[in-house]
């Protein structure tokens, strides 16, 4: 059996390919049983998008345009919500260099919530019930999280983990491509890309060496193991 | 139910297909062949714990998209692109991703029923089957041309089967009318490729290998003709061409989700794009050297300046832009179509094409292989008209909601009230349902057979396959089979199908000789596959290249726009990820924000800041905005990228049924659309003009952006 | 060792000498058997308002904070105001209001016995007594706010058998170490000078009283030894809680300091924080001494006018101390340039909720500053009273400021929000005031509130001597 090699997940928005057309959103929450909440608790900010396109304006009419930037968790390999956890509900995990939500250890103090710079934690304010028979549409592989619990984007871990798996039973490495989180795979625009950094020559590697790239926040010294690459020309991203 | 094929035979056949891959398999708990068991006794493709996955089709829009299911324990879990599929390759838009919860909806019309629609005292009743088929037999036995079907785009195979139907009995051919066609102005479409290039076909546009693209209202990364397939090309066109980045023009009044990924937004007034098309054109032909076509002399470039509100020079660098261009593609759709001119701007864009010589091309214009067939408002004007004047005896209504999707100003609803018979075949009470006098409820298209063969964003030909992913959850009964049961039980043999798998399983037959990408001797084994795989399609990109003879003289008369009277505006609507408005009962589409606005949850009308300014309007202040046709009211959404003189209202809230999700959210803008069409038949909206009165409400729209951080206020 | 009375070399004059020295409580000495009586009346005099009030706080606590708390365990957090970037509100806000208050008790028993200032004496008790019932109120909080609640003890370290401990890296461990110490001595503390007070109320009251006192006065009986041992204790105590109750409010600071919020992230937020809980502390003892002079008997023998007087200067100090450090912190962090930090301290002056901020510097600067230089002011009861209680006003909008208001406009403007406190948590805050006011009405009808041997010993300490035809007050150093 191969020699399995720790790998460093990450991810590439391309901010030129991508639309802002939010299918990652709905992708993320229906592969992540992330709870609808309403008009209300919407309003109010409370809605548990693992993942949502910042869409801020250039310009001004008519010269005005939009620029679109999906924002998940960052994957932070100097994560700040990690210490501040009194309980190691947000912890680095070896195996996939990622950062992890251990939902049933979560005591709710919102600590790490505060210090995401990137405000990718959403917490479960209720418990969020589906009436019947919708229940049936939730992915087993996926805890539903109950009230008082953070919550965000783990780079869709449970594929991680069944790839890995795979590729452990055919007894060979995963290739790169094999494993892609339920936004990656949507994403009409292919602005998604994901893989592992430690090879240089996977696809998202490569990508993360462009000359575009750029990190959220990057002066934090957070280490996300986001690229985005920057948009061209007159469209902003 | 026919036992034609068990489902041991199925494991069979597919251990006989070539490659069996881990991800699609080619059985599954097909309804009529699986019967509802506890999971305790799990069959055999199930095991407890491990994923099956399911080739299918979407159905959420008339694109057709190739999803796979993945499914456990014999439910559907989540929705996949399916990676072979010509369409979509893998990728989905929000709208297919949430399929499931129109599957486990639980507003979800369960069983048969009676409705008392005429006298609301007389208490509605649960129906047998048999009872429901000896309905439609019943109905099926009027006379033939008082006999009325109204489809919606999706799904194929249904339409196929009711044209057989109506041809058999001599009744009028099914209308297929569905929103998001009207919005997009597909009939002008088709109509402009007819009268182009001969026969009517939708065009292709290969975005992808196009350098500089000027799209006339053409939204197509959220809802034209086939958005994952453009929006794929879209960042391909980005990020994919290795000679230069492919450089985007949108013309439209309002910056729709295209229009803002754009190089350049021109907000053109609504109205005047066959004039700036016109005098593109003239320029465009005249930089390439060659002689400027007669239709395209219609209008002089100082004229088309004057009526779009673009200076000369801009026109001058556009033209320029797009004639030097290697590879230039000019799109149309959308507002550019639904309006009085729309017609001869469809016709105007695509000779733009030819002109540069693009048709065919890489980076050019085809003609998809998909078969075309919306039918224009124009034609169910005309059913609304036979309905007023009691023609008709019994309408069949399947996959459309009229009352909600068509202008209201048809007057759709008394002409329904006109008819005797009124048979829905809704999977959902929507309000066309609720004014019905028999539901038969179709399965889910996740619990569903069939196929789509308008498959607009294919780059080859392709039929794409539906099978049920999960044993039907409730009561109810494919449409094709009710028919089918009706047309025997009305004692005339109609039609020479068993059951809808042996329709479709006919249907398909001449594909296996067609050269796609596997074939197989004989319709079982072929079946196998088609489910397999997830339709059927040729192993290389292809498609028709149009061929123009001869530009036509004129490409039709030319009204200019009139311009909005004092304190009046133009008014739009367009689709965003709620498409026709079916769905919004997926409660994760409510919860989605809106692209551009990202509003959520409800409806809003987009005014330019300044004139709100000028009004004196706030955001979220609640407005009502009346046409000569009606009057709806919105919260104000203060739009920085629309043009001063336009409202637009998005399509698909304002539901009065259609479950809790649904109901009585925002505004439907059908109510306020006019009824009138253009030169194809198509709704022409565009150059409606609405005033504006503030209630002196208020009602806070739920964005998910916070307008202090974005917008500077407090 | 003992008291001794060390005669000094010269009389020190009073400040104020024109005044008659007997207004002050050293040199208005009454026999120990007096006063002891004094201090027991005022203990055992319940009036029917006073129940009036018991009940009415009790049924406070129970309907708003056990009612409206119990509703949120079952119900969920969202019931409170906080939303996303807004994850602290009122509950944060109410806890570091409630630790700053606890430093009352210690600032004004331990520092001010250890600097042996004598003014403190009457009223050392009843800053403890605020200290302890603050934590008490306050450490709900760090409860309150859980989302799971029922799991609180996952903070607890303890040992267990898959060996999960707390992160230690955690300031919130830090936090529950702190405050479980800080409230653990200063019980204690609040305990061991109670002790021969207790033994006094044990020999004059009879029937449940005095079985209580027997079983808390420990069997004293005020032998030499025994004083010798409770003043080694005390002065222990006295310089032991000290580093605790500074290292409370420094760890309480870390909580926001050690985060990469912006506006938070500044190393001045410790001894921001200190000087802010002492200020409120002491404003908070004022308030509590204006009350128990008005409502109680005898207390206006205890607790005059020269105390608020000193006091007041206390307060103005601490309120220039805490402007300083507040100074320290916006200015440097402004002039620093940090964008998002930037814009947040300009937020907060300029922005919807900038009334907030102005309350603050109203309340803890203005009004202090301009009032209690005035020595007529700040020997003005009743005016003490309400500046006090504005200077906690203001405390209490310094906090909302820097957790709210902070929170909500970090570095990604898309994600702004604007927090707007609810039913719940405004009831649960109303729930804790009224908690720490039940509990200081119970415990002044059944604790000794005021220390009768420490003012007893600081009277004999102090005399009038004559000198010729004058009276010279004079002070006996004490060790
Ligand atoms: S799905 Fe892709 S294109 Fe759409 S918003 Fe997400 S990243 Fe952008
Ligand atoms: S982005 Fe936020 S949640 Fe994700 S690892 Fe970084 S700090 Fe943690
Ligand atoms: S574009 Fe249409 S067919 Fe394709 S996934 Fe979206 S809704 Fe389904």
């Amino acid at each position: 059996m191969a020699e399995e090699r720790p790998a460093k997940w990450g991810l590439v928005v391309d901010l030129d390919r991508c639309t802002g057309c939010n299918a990652c959103i709905v992708a993320c929450a229906l592969e992540n049983n992330v709870p609808f909440v309403g008009e209300d608790e919407v309003a109010y900010g409370r809605a548990l998008y693992w993942i949502r396109t910042q869409r801020y304006w250039e310009g001004e009419y008519p010269e005005v345009t939009p620029t679109f930037q999906p924002v998940m968790c960052q994957q932070c390999g100097n994560a700040p919500c990690e210490p501040v956890c009194p309980v190691y509900a947000s912890v680095h995990s070896e195996e996939e260099q990622i950062n992890l939500a251990v939902y049933n250890r979560c005591v709710g103090t919102r600590y790490c919530a505060n210090n995401c710079p990137y405000f990718a934690r959403v917490f479960n304010w209720f418990d969020y019930e589906l009436p019947e028979p919708m229940r049936s549409y939730l992915n087993p592989d996926v805890t539903v999280r109950r009230r008082g619990v953070m919550e965000k984007c783990t780079f869709c871990v449970q594929r991680i983990v069944r790839g890995r798996q795979k590729a452990r039973a055919e007894g060979r490495e995963l290739r790169d491509g094999e494993v892609q989180p339920a936004c990656v795979q949507a994403c009409p625009a292919e602005a998604l890309v994901f893989g592992d950094l430690s090879d240089p020559e996977s696809r998202v590697s490569q990508l993360a060496r462009s000359q575009r790239r750029y990190h959220l926040l990057e002066a934090l010294g957070t280490l996300p193991r986001v690229t985005y690459l920057k948009g061209v020309g007159n469209h902003g991203g | 139910m026919s036992e034609k094929i068990s489902r041991r035979d199925f494991l069979k056949l597919t251990a006989m297909g070539a490659a069996t891959t881990a991800v699609m398999t080619g059985c599954g708990p097909m309804s009529r062949y699986v019967v509802r068991r506890p999971y305790t006794q799990m069959p055999e493709y199930n095991q407890t714990g491990e994923s099956t996955y399911y080739a299918s089709t979407c159905r959420e829009c008339p694109a057709g998209c190739g999803i796979i299911v993945r499914t456990r324990e014999g439910r559907a879990l989540t929705i996949e692109g399916n990676p072979n599929h010509p369409v979509n390759r893998g990728r989905l838009c929000a709208r297919g991703l949430t399929a499931q919860q129109g599957l486990y909806n639980p507003d979800r019309i369960r069983a048969p029923r009676f409705q008392g629609r005429s006298n609301p005292a007389t208490p509605g009743r649960d129906l047998t089957w048999d009872e429901a088929v000896q309905v439609v037999a019943t109905a099926l036995q009027k006379p033939p041309q008082r006999i009325a079907f109204l489809l919606g785009l999706a799904p194929d195979h249904l339409y196929d089967l009711v044209s057989e139907l109506t041809q058999a009995l001599g009744a009028p051919p099914p209308l297929r009318y569905n929103a998001l066609a009207a919005l997009e102005g597909r009939t002008t479409l088709i109509e402009a490729v007819r009268r182009l290039f001969g026969s009517p076909a939708l065009p292709y546009f290969d975005l992808a290998q196009a350098e500089v693209t000027l799209a006339f209202g053409a939204d197509f990364l959220q809802s034209w003709l086939s958005p994952v397939t453009y929006t794929r090309a879209y960042g391909a066109m980005r990020q994919g061409n290795p000679r230069r980045r492919g450089e985007l023009i949108v013309f439209e009044p309002r910056q729709s989700l295209t229009a803002g990924n754009a190089d350049r937004w021109v907000p053109i007034v609504p109205g005047s794009e066959a004039h700036v098309v016109l005098a593109l054109g003239q320029r465009v032909a005249e930089l390439r050297g060659l002689p400027v076509p007669e239709a395209f002399r219609a209008v002089r470039p100082e004229e088309a300046a004057q009526v779009s509100g673009l200076p000369l020079e801009q026109l001058e660098t556009l033209a320029q832009t797009f004639a030097t261009a290697t590879r230039p593609l000019a799109l149309v759709g959308g507002s550019a179509l639904t309006q009085p001119n729309g017609l001869v701007t469809a016709q105007a864009v695509l000779a733009l094409n030819a002109l540069v010589g693009n048709l065919g091309q890489p980076g050019g214009v085809f003609l998809s292989a998909a078969a075309a067939t919306p039918t224009p408002l124009a034609e169910v004007k005309a059913l609304v008209e036979r309905m007023q004047a009691g023609e008709v005896d019994v309408l069949f209504i399947h996959g459309v909601n009229p009352l909600f999707e068509v202008p209201a100003a048809l007057g759709f609803e008394a002409a329904l009230a006109r008819v005797p018979l009124v048979i829905n075949f809704a999977a959902f009470p929507d309000e066309t349902a609720l004014k019905s006098d028999y539901l038969f409820p179709d399965h889910s298209p996740l619990e569903s057979f069939g196929y789509q063969r308008s498959l607009a964003g294919s780059d080859r030909p392709a039929w794409s396959a539906l099978q049920p992913v999960v044993v039907p959850l409730y009561d109810t009964r494919a449409t094709v089979d009710v028919l089918l049961a009706a047309a025997q039980a009305s004692g005339q043999a109609l039609l020479p199908y068993r059951d809808e798998v042996d329709f479709i399983q006919q249907k398909i037959l001449p594909l296996i000789n067609a050269g796609g990408f596997y074939t197989a001797p004989e319709i079982l084994t072929f079946w196998s596959r088609w489910l397999q795989h997830g339709g059927w399609w040729t192993p290389a990109a292809g498609l028709p290249t149009p061929t123009l003879e001869r530009l036509p003289a004129s490409f039709g008369t030319l009204t200019p726009p009139t311009p909005p009277a004092e304190g009046a505006f133009y008014l739009l609507t367009y689709a965003n990820h709620l498409g026709d408005g079916s769905g919004a009962n997926r409660p994760w589409l409510q919860e989605l924000p809106d692209a551009m606005t990202t509003v959520t949850w409800n409806s809003w009308v987009e005014i330019h800041p300044r004139t709100a300014e000028e009004l004196g309007l706030k955001d979220d202040d609640v407005v009502r905005i009346t046409t000569p046709y009606g009057s709806v009211e919105a919260s104000v959404y203060r739009y920085p990228a629309i043009r001063p003189d336009t409202l637009a209202i998005p399509f698909g809230q304002g539901h009065t049924a259609l479950g809790r999700w649904a109901e009585g959210r925002g505004c439907n803008p059908a109510q306020v659309l006019p009824a009138g069409h253009n030169a194809a038949g198509d709704l022409a909206f565009i150059g409606t003009t609405a005033t504006l009165t503030p209630t002196g409400r208020r009602r806070p729209l739920a964005r998910v952006e916070s307008k202090e951080g974005v917008y500077g206020e407090h | 060792m003992a008291v001794e009375a060390k005669p000094l070399e010269t009389a020190v004059p009073l400040p104020h000498a024109e005044e008659d020295p007997r207004e002050h409580l050293m040199f208005d000495p009454r026999p120990r058997e007096v006063m002891n009586r004094m201090v027991m009346e005022a203990m055992t005099t319940t009036s029917r308002r006073y129940w009036a009030w018991v009940i009415g706080l009790a049924l406070v606590v129970l309907v708003c904070l056990l009612g409206a708390w119990g509703n949120m365990i079952l119900t969920g957090m969202g019931l409170a105001g906080i939303r996303r970037p807004v994850f602290w509100g009122l509950f944060i806000v109410t806890f570091v209001f409630w630790i700053g208050i606890s430093h009352a008790g210690t600032f004004v028993s331990a520092i001010l016995r250890v600097f042996k200032a004598e003014f403190r004496r009457p009223f050392t008790r009843a800053a403890e007594l605020m200290t302890t019932f603050a934590l008490a109120a306050g450490a709900l909080y760090p409860l309150i706010h859980l989302g799971r609640v029922w799991v609180f003890y996952w903070l607890i370290p303890y040992p267990n058998a898959r060996w999960l401990w707390p992160n230690f890296r955690s300031p919130l461990v830090w936090d529950f170490l702190a405050i479980t110490t800080y409230l653990l001595s200063s019980t204690i503390y609040l305990y061991l000078p109670l002790v021969p007070d207790l033994a006094m109320a044990r020999d004059r009251t009879t029937g449940w009283r005095h079985a209580l006192y027997r079983l808390l006065a420990l069997g004293w009986r005020g032998t030499e030894a025994e004083w010798h041992r409770l003043r080694r204790a005390i002065t222990i105590f006295a310089f032991a809680i000290i580093p605790v109750m500074f290292s409370v409010h420094t760890i309480v600071s870390w909580d926001f300091a050690v985060g990469v919020v912006a506006g938070w992230h500044s190393t001045i937020f410790g001894p921001y924080f200190i000087i802010g809980a002492i200020l409120s502390g002491v404003a908070a003892v004022v308030s509590i001494l204006f009350v128990l002079r008005s409502t109680m008997l005898h207390m206006d023998y205890f607790i005059r006018k020269e105390h608020f007087d000193a006091l007041g200067k206390l307060l103005l100090v601490f309120s220039m101390a805490w402007a300083y450090f507040f100074f320290n912190d916006y200015l440097l962090t402004w002039y620093g340039g940090e964008e998002a930090a930037r814009r947040i301290l300009t937020l907060h002056a300029t922005g919807p909720a900038a009334w907030v901020w102005y309350l603050m510097l109203i309340c803890n600067v203005v009004i202090p500053w301009l009032t209690l230089w005035n020595r007529t002011i700040r020997r003005t009861p009743w005016a003490m009273f309400i500046i006090t209680l504005l200077i906690n006003v203001g405390m209490y909008a310094e906090r909302y400021t820097i957790i709210p208001l902070t929170l909500g406009h970090q570095r990604m403007p898309f994600d702004w929000g604007v927090y707007t406190p609810r039913p719940t948590e405004i009831s649960i805050v109303i729930g804790t005031f009224a908690l720490f006011l039940l509990l200081y009405l119970l415990a002044s009808r059944l604790i000794p509130l005021v220390p009768v041997w420490e003012v007893q010993e600081g009277q004999m300490a102090h005399t009038l001597r004559k000198v010729g035809k004058a009276e010279v007050p004079s002070v006996t150093e004490l060790e």
